[in-house]
This record gives structure tokens, sequence and C-alpha cells, in this order.
């Protein structure tokens, strides 16, 4: 008999022949590859040579992942994959494409600290009143893209302004203080 | 109290405390034939009082905190926490908001205050988590994979 | 759209008082004072023939001063939505009920009665949305409240209430039959339920304060996507439509088609999840097992569109992040033939089980009527008669470029309800063929993104379970206020009417045919019979109980 008219015979027993037809799917993870596409969105990897400590990335992250904990000598970069959420909207911010995504997701662990990953940064801080600035791969970063910041790059935002107030008084007194 | 009787076909209670459902139907995902938990002997069961491990999704609310506290003291000992996805892990995209809690790492310091005690937590991050995410977590209690994520602190070079 | 059509309602609502009238896009705009907006909200309702969508509260004391109230209604037949607004003054925030004329407004009423303190005269008020023991007098959507203010979690739950008269039987918060925390009391006499008392609001995360403090307009997309895990995608691009209206920013071609392709891929994943539940719940295991099995190739098709299973995350204001090339568009079309051949022979199957028929025929019935007056959305209302479909009304996104029907069907019981979501799929297929063949060339993210202050507006989308409403009020780096109004939140006061006189093994099946999202409700109700009121005091020292007037 043909199949439609067996169907129409069997009714609703007709899942037998479904059954036969799918066969067995299973797919025998992990002891087989996972049914994982290319464009998988997994785990993000920070390249240490690259990063320059500007914290685009933690002021893009919605669940606040990735953030830059300002210390007295060093800037921590520090990604939390438990609180993650895999968008990649970092990895569009980058300046420098420091971040890369990977196609990890065996992530389980029974420890929560290993899912923390940081990146230590070293500082400069301000010739006038030592407050920490930003890291030195960012003041390179700036210096290589506007030449002219050499100049003050190395004063925080306060003693900037006292500077520059300072230089509008001598210019307006001309030239005597 | 040793895990070491758990080491055989675990059962499982699912527990939402306020998630999106996303990892929840990943939960119903890995029961159907493509990744069949049944495997290895994983089974959904109706009761907390016959589970070995409670699947935690969900950042904890407010409003679902008392029955969470009861349905995880009414699971015998030796009893293990796994806690799927990145809002159980660390409370989410909202792990500071009026209305949660923050996730597992939080839920413990409220239960050992109640004298609960939990003989093991495992983190599952992902959202959502990928079914096989879930089964390479039993895995790993089984002893049958290896973990593969490590804390790491590298210094910024040049 | 029909300016006579606009001109005349404008005239007609001038004469009753409304004041301060404009027209953005398809959105009518009009302010009235708070003592002529019981006239007003009449005339919209009964005469004009609209539907009520949503309302919602805004405290807009650091522009002008006072608290306001918005009251959204919908024309379907001609296109429209007319926004109301009121004002009350900030001392003494007190404004006029209309749940005796639009009873589908109960809920939103008090919800702004908990969250920012409003007080509605004519009508008893109770606590709907925050826990039984949150500080009275500490109002989270108010702009002095920081969003991260945390009192101290109990531990304590309250008790189950015990009438004596009838039984009572508890169903949740958790429980091998529900996904989902909710808890419900169906109160039986033999075998046939005659009451329900529904208590929900166990997700309840606080999603509108976050995205009017912590979160940059473009990290919302992200926010609202996890709103449901289900129906994500279609709260995201709501909210990109909302604030593009707003900022009138013109998003390009391709990005509206990849738009719709991805919301019909998770139109057709969701239906198919709704299957398999349905015949679990009816005790077919085979049939779920199947169904999902069938299911899986639309998940690997997502995962090729957009990178991820779920919470797809590829909507930006302005346009998408991922494109689709021809690689990926052969595939798809191959996946779509391989399910529709699928399910087309699984649900004739199904269909053909006599005890399947026989349970789901002539239970639980919303008649034509009442389905009007609650105001029902999605497959719920189509199986009651009610002929509603956003993408056919209101066309948004790439959809006035295809055709396709909607299917309707008159019983509304269980069956009509499964018999609409499974024609659905088969339509979804048919539209997915025809965008994926005129998909055009272009960019696919606008190039000039500002959005400038104080613009209002507001977006539907019409997601797998009904029709989804997205308010936004921009203000400077964020929006000032958003709104959201899912489609279960309308649909689940339709239960009580659907729940009586049916059978205590029916009950779940019923209650999971509105297909209920309860992570996209997120409100807590208690349902009335007929004018006799339930007193729920949540406050009570002992932990809850009510004690109802008469069963």
């Amino acid at each position: 008999m043909s199949e439609k008219s067996l169907g129409k015979k069997l009714g609703l027993f007709k899942i037998l022949i479904i059954a036969k037809k799918a066969g067995r799917v299973t797919r025998k993870y992990p002891f087989e590859k996972p049914l994982v596409t290319d464009e998988f969105r997994g785990k993000i990897e920070i390249d240490e040579k690259e990063c320059i400590g500007c914290g685009a990335c933690a002021n893009a992250c919605p669940p606040n992942a990735l953030k830059l904990i300002k210390g007295e000598n060093t800037f921590i970069l520090q990604y939390f994959i438990g609180r993650c959420i895999y968008c990649w909207r970092c990895i569009d911010v980058c300046p420098t494409n420091a971040i890369k995504g990977t196609r990890e997701f065996e992530l389980a662990t029974p420890d929560l600290n290993d899912l923390y990953e940081s990146v230590v940064h070293d500082v400069i801080k301000c010739r006038e009143c030592s407050k920490p600035i930003m890291t030195v791969k960012a003041k390179d970063y700036i210096i290589s893209k506007v030449s002219v910041s050499e100049n003050y790059i190395d004063l925080d935002p306060d003693c900037r302004k006292k500077h520059f107030l300072s230089s509008i008084e001598k210019r307006f007194s001309g030239g005597i203080e | 109290m040793s895990l070491e009787y758990l080491k055989k076909s675990i059962w499982v209670f699912h527990l939402n405390t306020g998630s999106c459902n996303a990892c929840d139907i990943e939960v119903l995902d890995v029961l159907t034939p493509y990744f069949d938990a049944e495997r290895f002997g994983v089974k959904l069961v109706v009761s907390p009082r016959h589970a070995d491990a409670i699947l935690l999704t969900g950042p904890i609310t407010y409003e679902s905190l008392p029955k969470v506290v009861k349905a995880i003291e009414s699971a015998p000992r030796p009893r293990i926490i796994i806690a799927l996805g990145s809002c159980a892990c660390g409370g989410g995209i909202w792990y500071d908001t009026y209305s949660t809690i923050g996730g597992v790492p939080e839920l413990l310091k409220i239960l050992k205050e109640h004298n609960i005690e939990v003989d093991g937590v495992y983190y599952v991050p992902g959202c959502p988590v990928r079914p096989e995410s879930i089964i390479y977590a039993i895995g790993l209690f089984k002893g049958l994979v290896e973990k593969k994520v490590k804390r790491k602190v590298k210094k910024a070079g040049f | 759209m029909n300016n006579d059509y606009i001109e005349k309602v404008i005239t007609e609502l001038k004469a009753r008082g409304a004041s301060d009238i404009s027209v953005s896009h398809d959105t009518i705009f009009v302010s009235v004072e708070s003592d002529k907006l019981r006239s007003l909200v009449e005339y919209i309702h009964n005469e004009l023939d609209c539907y009520f969508r949503t309302c919602g509260g805004c405290d807009e004391r650091p522009i002008n001063g006072f608290f306001a109230l918005y009251h959204i209604f919908g024309d379907d037949k001609h296109g429209l939505n007319i926004v109301v607004k009121t004002y009350a003054s900030s001392d003494d925030p007190k404004f006029p009920t209309i749940v005796d004329i639009v009873p589908a407004a109960d809920w939103c009423e008090m919800e702004a009665h908990d969250l920012l303190g409003f007080e509605f005269t004519g009508r008893r008020q109770y606590r709907l949305v925050l826990p039984p023991n949150w500080p009275k007098g500490l109002y989270p959507l108010r702009k002095e409240v920081p969003y991260n203010i945390r009192p101290k979690p109990s531990t304590s739950g309250e008790q189950i209430s015990k009438p004596t008269n009838i039984a009572a039987i508890p169903i949740g918060p958790y429980h091998p039959a529900l996904h989902e925390p909710e808890y419900f009391e169906l109160y039986i006499e033999g075998e046939k339920v005659v009451d329900v008392k529904y208590r929900g609001f166990h997700v309840h995360r606080g999603i509108e304060k976050l995205g009017e403090t912590r979160m940059t307009y473009q990290q919302i997309n992200f926010l609202a996507e996890r709103i449901c895990g289900i129906c994500g995608f279609v709260h995201s691009t709501c909210y990109c439509q909302a604030v593009e209206k707003a900022a009138r920013i013109d998003v390009p071609e391709r990005a509206l088609f990849i738009r719709s392709i991805v919301l019909e891929v998770e139109r057709i994943h969701s239906h198919l999840l709704w299957v398999g539940v349905a015949a679990h719940l009816l005790g077919y295991d085979t049939g779920f097992m199947h169904t999902w099995r069938i299911r899986e190739p639309v998940m690997v098709l997502a995962e090729l569109l957009t990178g991820s299973r779920k919470t797809y995350g590829i909507n930006l204001i302005g346009g998408v992040r991922r494109d689709i090339d021809e690689s990926k568009k052969k595939k798809a079309l191959e996946f779509l033939d391989i399910v529709e051949r699928e399910f087309k022979t699984l649900a004739d199957t199904l269909l053909s089980i006599p005890q399947i028929k026989k349970r789901l025929k002539e239970t639980g019935i919303l008649p034509k009527e009442d389905a009007r007056k609650l105001s029902v959305v999605g497959p719920v209302a189509r199986a009651s008669g009610l002929d509603r479909d956003v993408r056919r009304d209101l066309p948004y996104a790439a959809y006035k470029y295809v055709d396709f029907n909607v299917p309707v069907y008159d019983e509304g019981d269980n069956m009509a309800r499964l018999l609409v979501r499974v024609d659905e799929v088969f339509e979804s297929i048919k539209i997915l063929r025809q965008l994926l063949d005129q998909i055009p060339k272009g960019p696919i993210i606008a190039e000039d993104i500002t959005i400038p202050e104080e613009r209002m507006a507001v977006s539907l989308t019409e997601a797998p379970r009904g029709e989804n409403v997205h308010f936004v009020i921009t203000g400077r780096g964020k929006p000032y206020r958003w709104k959201v109004r899912a489609p279960s939140y309308q649909n689940i006061p339709a239960l009580k009417i659907m729940l009586n006189g049916v059978q205590l093994a029916d009950a779940p099946i019923t209650i999971a045919s509105i297909d209920p999202c309860f992570s996209c409700t997120d409100r807590i109700l208690v349902i009335r019979d007929n004018g006799e009121k339930y007193w729920l005091k949540l406050t009570h020292p002992r932990g809850g109980s009510s004690c109802p007037r008469s069963l």
C-alpha cells in the first residue's frame, strides 16, 4: 500500500510511521562533537598586549561584568564570566580591537573564584598633586593620535583647569604676575 | 556529608526563582531527543523531597525568597545546588535592583543564617545556558570531563 | 491614514474638553482636566469603539511640578492610537477611576497606586505589585528613590487561606505542571471549578526603574530582550521602534527585513513549543517529544542567523548588528521545507486522536462579548471571533510588503485556540518565504543617531501571544519613562470566565491555552467574582489571610 492510504487506515497510529522515519537523532555529547554553528557567541578573550585600559568596554557593558577598578598604583580591568550575557558589545566599542570573541561555552565550575579574569595596568600620576590619572598605555595611545597633548597629559583635570585659568590671567595682565 | 553517595544517577528538581524562562525551556530541551539527559540517569522529579540536586534559575526575587528557602530545606541531605545561567551565578543584568537578592552567592549567606547547609554548589554561566552546558556540568560532577576555566591574572604588556 | 477621520475625531474630542492636541505618525496626543476625564473616556471607549491598551503613571515633578497619568486607547479599524493625559498636584496625587467604564483598566491603576503612590477615587484599592512586607511609603518609581535601595528581605511566606465550606486546591508556586512560579487556588465543588484566586508576581525584577537610571539608550535593547525568554525579540523590536518614532530616525529597508525575518522565526519556535507543552499537559508525551524534535532545526536556524539560540541580541536603535548572506538564505529555505513537511504530518496525527478531540472541544469557553469587554489580545481573541492582528492593522517593519491570512474561529473553546496557533505556523512559513525572496540591498544601520529630549511615542508589535505595547518619553542619554505592557497581562483576567464550570482535570490545559508568560506579566492580581469582593489582607500579622465574603 502507498504511505498515504496506510496513514489513513492507521489514523492515530501513524505516529509509529513518523517515529520510524525520524530514527535516532541523539548526539552523544560529551563523547562526540556538539551541535554548534560558526556564528555562536561564547566567552571573550582580552589580549593584554593590545589593551590600553581606557574603560570603554566597562562603560558599554549592560550588566557591568567588565569593571575598571581604579586603585592608587594600578588600574585593574576585571572580567566576571558569571555575570556576562555574551552580547559582544565590548568587542564593538574597543578602540584597539583588544577583545576577541571565542566559541567556548564549557564554563562550569564548583569554585566561584575561577570565573574572574583580570588585566593589571600601571598608571601615571599627576605632576602636581600625585593623583592617578590614566594608564601608561592609554597615555601612549593618546600621544600617538594627538601629539600636542604631550604638554598637558600628565596633569589631572583639576590641575589642568588651574593652569589654564592662570595662563589666561597672565595674557590679560600683559605677562606680569 | 560526603558526596560519594551521589555518584550514580542524580535526580534533579527544577526551581525557577523569577527568571525570564529562557534557561527553563533549555532545561526542558535537555530531555528531548537531540540531547537526552536520561542517558546519564538524570530524571526530572516532581517534588524537592525526592531530589538530589536542585537546578536553580533566576535572580532570586523578594517575593519568591520564602518559598525558595522552604523548597531547599525540604530536599534531603546530601544535596547540591546547580546555579544555571548568569542570573543565578552573579545576579545577571539586574544584580542590584530593588526587587532582587542578587543570585546564589547572596542566597548562600541567607541560608547560613538559618542554619541550612548545602553540600556543594556548581556554577554554570551562560545567557541562556546551552543544553550542552548543562550536560557538561553533570559530566563534571560525575567525573567524566575535566574542568576548563581557571582564574587568570595577566599583566598588561607591550 | 484617513485625514478626514482624524479631523472629525479631533473636533469631537475638543467639544468634550480636550486641549493641547497634537498628531504625530499614527498617534493623537490630548490632555484633559481630571474632572472631564470620565466623559472623554466613555466617548472614546463606547462610541468610537476603541480598545483599551494600557495606562501608566509618570513622575514629572522635575519638569513641571505635577504627577501625570497616561491612558492609551487604540482603534484597530483605522490604525490609530489615542493617548489621553491628566495631571494631579504633587502633594496630593488623586485621580478619578475609569474601572466601571473600562473593566480592563483594573490592574494598570493598581500598579500606579503601588509603584508611584497615586490614589484613585471611587474604587477599592489593594496592594498589587510589591511583596507584602515592603515598607509603606517607599514608592520605587518616584524620581528621588534610588534604584538599588534594598529593605531587608523576609523568609516567612504567607499561609494558604482556608475557607470552611468549600474545598480549595492550591497549585504552585512550584508544581510539576508549571514552569514558572505562580500560585493558583482553585475552589471546587465536587469536580467542577467554581472560582479561582491567583497570586503571581514572583517575577517582578524592577525593569522599568532600571531603564530610567543605570542604563543608556543602546543598553536597554539587551534589557528588553530579557523581559521574556520566549518572546524576547518582540520586546526589543518594540522598544527600538518607539525610540525611532520619537526621534524620527530613518531605518534602512534591509534592517527592517532582517528584523521581520527573525520575528517570524521566533513565532514559529514559540508556537511549536506551545503545542508540545499542551500535548504534555493532556498526557500525550509522545507528541511532546516529537514536536520538540521538529522544533530543534528552528533553534539551529536562529543560531545561524543571529548568533545565539535565544535572546538574540542583534537589535540596535537605528538598525541591526548582523547581516544575512546567500549561503544562510539557502540553508534557511531548506530548514523551512523540512519543518513544514514534518509538522503537517504530526498535526494531522495529533488532531485525529479521539481522546484529544473530546477533551479540547467545548471546554474553557470565552464568549465574544466578554472578550470585547476585557480587550483580550492575540490567539485568544482570534479564537473568540475578534479579528485583531497588529501586523495587518498597524503595519510595522516589513509587513506591508507581504500578504498573509489571519485565521479567525468563532467557538472560543480550547480546540479553537489550538487550531489558531497551528494555522499561524503555516502562515509564518509562507511569510518567511516571501521575505527571504524580496530582501533588498543596502546598509543595515542608520548613519546618524541623535535622540532629542522630551518626545513621546507609542509602538505596537504582534508577539506570539498577542499585542505588545511600549510607551517611551525620551530624556537625556536614557529614557525619562518607559512603560511596557505585555500581552499576557490583558489575557489573564479572562481566566476567571474560562475556568467557570470546568472539570478539575481540564483546568491545567485551560490555563495553558491562553499561553501565559508570567515573566512578561510580572504583576499580582486578585480575581473578583462578579461584584463580590475578596479582601486579601496581605499585611496581616499572621502572614496573610483572605476571608472571601461569599462564594
